[in-house]
């Protein structure tokens, strides 16, 4: 079988390279430092993270990868503030996370839209919370509806919307906030691929057009390498970084771009750090053999 | 060519849904059988009908008069009787002897006819102890002047009649307390029609009862059958608001809250196993013997169930909304009034309409402890009277107004929770009675209300 040669993912082109440096320049948003978490104690006591540090940079898109089990959702309810770390801290702006707060804007993946709520009234949720009044909540949700798009719907109840718009919603109400780093917790996981796809360009335009940091959480190679600048893959039992990527890929991205040469070089690399060869080992399934219909087959 | 099939759809298929015309035909037979099978008890005399109800009584040495019921085995024996008294008095005549009686005896041998005379319409229902009257119809019956029709006389009884006017026109044609005979008559045989056990009144007998005491003046100082209901509505409805009052804040908080919740539940587990009635006589002694016991028995029956459901329904919240919330700013207070409130609300609704009909459960039991009030007193004294007609009325009224207002309830769910009531109502009664309705006025109200209510495709948002 002949495959493509494949060039080293550490390659970067100039613009890529001058890219990257612009970005560590600048300053940091969200710094990670030495967190774990164990869960239970004594005999039953299981380490969902060890030692995890990283800083996330402000305007930065970064994607975190990793095999299902392996503390994504832990890490993510630990920058939210939903959960607490037994060891470490995470700050933003340098300021210690204490709990839940409107400074992190966060989209799960189970869509969460108050079922009560019109899509304005979600997205004004947020900004009644943090005390605007009624009209100029109202004002400011129209905009974010506007932004991703459902004007239309802005006076229809989740129920009544697809997956794609309900996330759209859930987004626009984070984003409503003006939060200061937005996390993402497998948010098209439960789209079907078309849509997911699709949700995907969404998204880089919203970045694109709007002053957040991205923190996106994800199990699927795509779709990491096509968003991220850089991807934090995170080894699994106990969850520890894996390896911080810097996604070659030139901006802007495009689709088209999912056959370049550095996209599969990355993806490759993602690949090995996910599910490596020495953990696939070489099982078969114990072959019974039930046809009779020949060897046109094999 | 593909074959059409005239019945898209069969009968009997697992966990399917019946189309709703089908699902309407259904509705209606589940009601209407359990009245066809009462009127066919009733008005089919072979299917059941195990008594005979007494047109003429039996008198005498027996204690039934007519009205009364007796077991079809038993009603040869108590017209034998009669009959045997009979011939004794035949007997003592043909030997000539003058057998011991009495005027007074005999005026009672003759009023056992009044009872047929006034179905017949011969005699006022005032004036089943007029002599003079009755004297007359005996007349008329003997001589054939009169003839009675609904019911009529046996041809036994007709032939008692013939040889009692004989008797008594030997003594006077004419009604004359002086000239009455002292000599026994003879007595009419007991004669009756094939019957249900008292329990079982026809559906019509039923209807009749229902329509007479709800028409009826009542007696002086009684209150009238609507009022009687009033206060059962009071009783109902008193002991399930004081039940939601403390309820609906207690679950939410017990729900909400681990300290609430581990501090009330626990008792209230406990003490739900306790029943209501055991507490009435102790109501009593507290709250006096008029409607505060019957309200407070209400709401014992009522408000630990709902407390317990409706802090279940609060855990119920998907907690990955407060989680949202939290997200999106909201603290404590925000928290409990701005999801958790409104996002159990459906539910708590839901509860609140099964509270209901257990408070419905509690109500007889309630009016029957201290002073009996409501449509219980009906049901009790009339019940304790064997007047069963009168008892049916008011148990299925009860069952209506139950039934009625847990439908509309039901159907008010659409307009009170719009954004739940497409995924969980849509299968009441009323419901489905008024979608023909609803189809017809829907437009309008949409574009009263400017909602769009179809699911919509992402696809057709791509271009704005």
């Amino acid at each position: 079988m002949k495959t493509l040669e494949l060039p080293d993912y550490k390659e970067q082109s100039k613009e890529v390279a001058a890219r990257f440096a612009a970005l560590r320049e600048r300053p940091v948003e969200m710094a990670v430092c030495g967190l774990s978490k164990i869960f239970g104690s004594g005999e039953k006591e299981v380490q969902a993270l060890r030692d995890i540090n990283f800083d996330v940079y402000r305007r930065e898109f970064m994607c975190v990868l990793g095999a299902s089990g392996c503390g994504k959702s832990t890490l993510i309810r630990i920058l939210a503030g939903l959960e607490y770390p037994t060891e470490g801290e995470v700050f933003v702006e340098g300021n210690p996370v204490e709990g839940p707060g409107p400074d992190r804007g966060m989209v799960f993946q189970s869509y969460t839209l108050f079922p009560w709520l019109t899509v304005k009234r979600n997205v004004m949720f947020g900004l009644q919370m943090t005390g605007s009044d009624v009209t100029s909540a109202s004002a400011e949700a129209r905009q974010w509806i506007e932004l991703v798009g459902l004007s239309k719907f802005e006076d229809s109840y989740p129920h009544q919307l697809s997956g794609g718009m309900k996330q759209r919603v859930a987004i626009a109400r984070a984003l409503a906030n003006r939060p200061k780093i937005l996390l993402m917790d497998e948010p098209f996981g439960a789209l079907d691929a078309q849509t997911r796809c699709q949700m995907q360009s969404y998204l880089l335009q919203i970045w694109r057009n709007v002053n957040i940091t991205v923190l996106f959480f994800t199990h699927a190679l795509d779709e990491a390498v096509y968003l991220a600048d850089r991807c934090l893959v995170l080894k699994p039992s106990p969850g520890e970084v894996g390896e911080m990527i810097e996604v070659p890929v030139p901006r802007e991205r495009s689709t088209d771009q999912f056959l370049s040469p550095e996209f599969l070089a990355t993806k490759q690399r993602l690949e090995e750090l996910i599910h490596p060869k020495s953990e696939q080992g070489d099982e078969k399934l114990p072959m019974l053999r039930l046809t009779q219909v020949g060897d046109d087959v094999e | 060519m593909a074959r059409k099939r005239r019945n898209g759809q069969p009968w009997f298929s697992i966990r399917r849904e019946l189309s709703p015309s089908r699902q309407t035909v259904l509705t209606a037979i589940s009601f209407l059988l359990p009245l066809a099978i009462w009127c066919v008890v009733s008005y089919v005399p072979f299917i059941w009908h195990p008594d005979i109800k007494l047109q003429v009584g039996a008198g005498g040495a027996t204690v039934y008069t007519a009205g009364d019921y007796v077991g079809k085995d038993f009603f040869p024996t108590v017209v034998e009787q009669v009959r045997e008294e009979n011939r004794e008095v035949m007997a003592e005549r043909a030997v000539g002897e003058s057998p011991p009686g009495s005027t007074r005896e005999n005026k009672k041998i003759l009023r056992r006819i009044a009872g047929v005379a006034v179905q017949n319409k011969a005699l006022g229902d005032d004036e089943r102890e007029d002599d003079a009257k009755i004297y007359e119809i005996w007349k008329g019956l003997a001589t054939g002047e009169l003839v009675f029709k609904r019911p009529r006389l046996n041809e036994e009884n007709m032939a008692i009649v013939k040889a009692n006017w004989e008797t008594l026109a030997s003594y006077s044609p004419t009604y004359d307390a002086a000239k009455f005979p002292s000599e026994p008559l003879l007595k009419l045989l007991p004669q009756g029609r094939p019957a249900n056990p008292v329990y079982l009144p026809a559906p019509g007998e039923v209807l009749q009862a229902g329509i007479r005491e709800w028409t009826r003046e009542p007696a002086e100082g009684k209150s009238t059958m609507g009022e009687k209901l009033l206060q059962s509505l009071q009783t109902v409805f008193g002991g399930f608001l004081l039940a939601a009052i403390f309820a609906i804040p207690l679950g939410i908080l017990a729900g909400t809250y681990d300290f609430f919740g581990k501090l009330v539940e626990p008792f209230v587990d406990f003490f739900r196993y306790m029943p209501a009635p055991a507490f009435s006589t102790l109501l009593v002694a507290v709250l006096g013997a008029h409607n505060a016991p019957k309200l407070a028995l209400v709401f014992l029956g009522t408000f630990p169930h709902l407390l317990l459901m409706i802090t279940k329904t609060s855990r119920l919240l998907d907690p990955a909304l407060l989680e949202a919330s939290q997200t999106l700013g909201a603290h404590q207070r925000n928290m409990l009034f701005r999801v958790v409130v409104p996002g159990i609300w459906p539910n708590v609704y839901n509860d609140l309409r099964i509270a209901l009909g257990w408070a419905w459960t509690w109500l007889v039991i309630a009016e029957l402890i201290g002073v009996k009030t409501g449509l219980t007193e009906v049901i009790d004294t009339q019940g304790d009277r064997r007047n069963f007609d009168q008892v049916f009325p008011v148990i299925i009224l009860i069952g209506i107004i139950g039934f009625f207002t847990d439908q509309i309830l039901s159907w008010l769910r659409r307009f009170l929770f719009p954004w739940n009531a497409e995924a969980e109502g849509g299968q009441g009664l009323i419901e489905r009675g008024l979608r023909g309705f609803g189809r017809w006025i829907e437009p309008a109200m949409e574009a009263h209300r400017k909602k769009p209510r179809t699911k919509l495709d992402h696809e057709n948002v791509r271009a704005s």
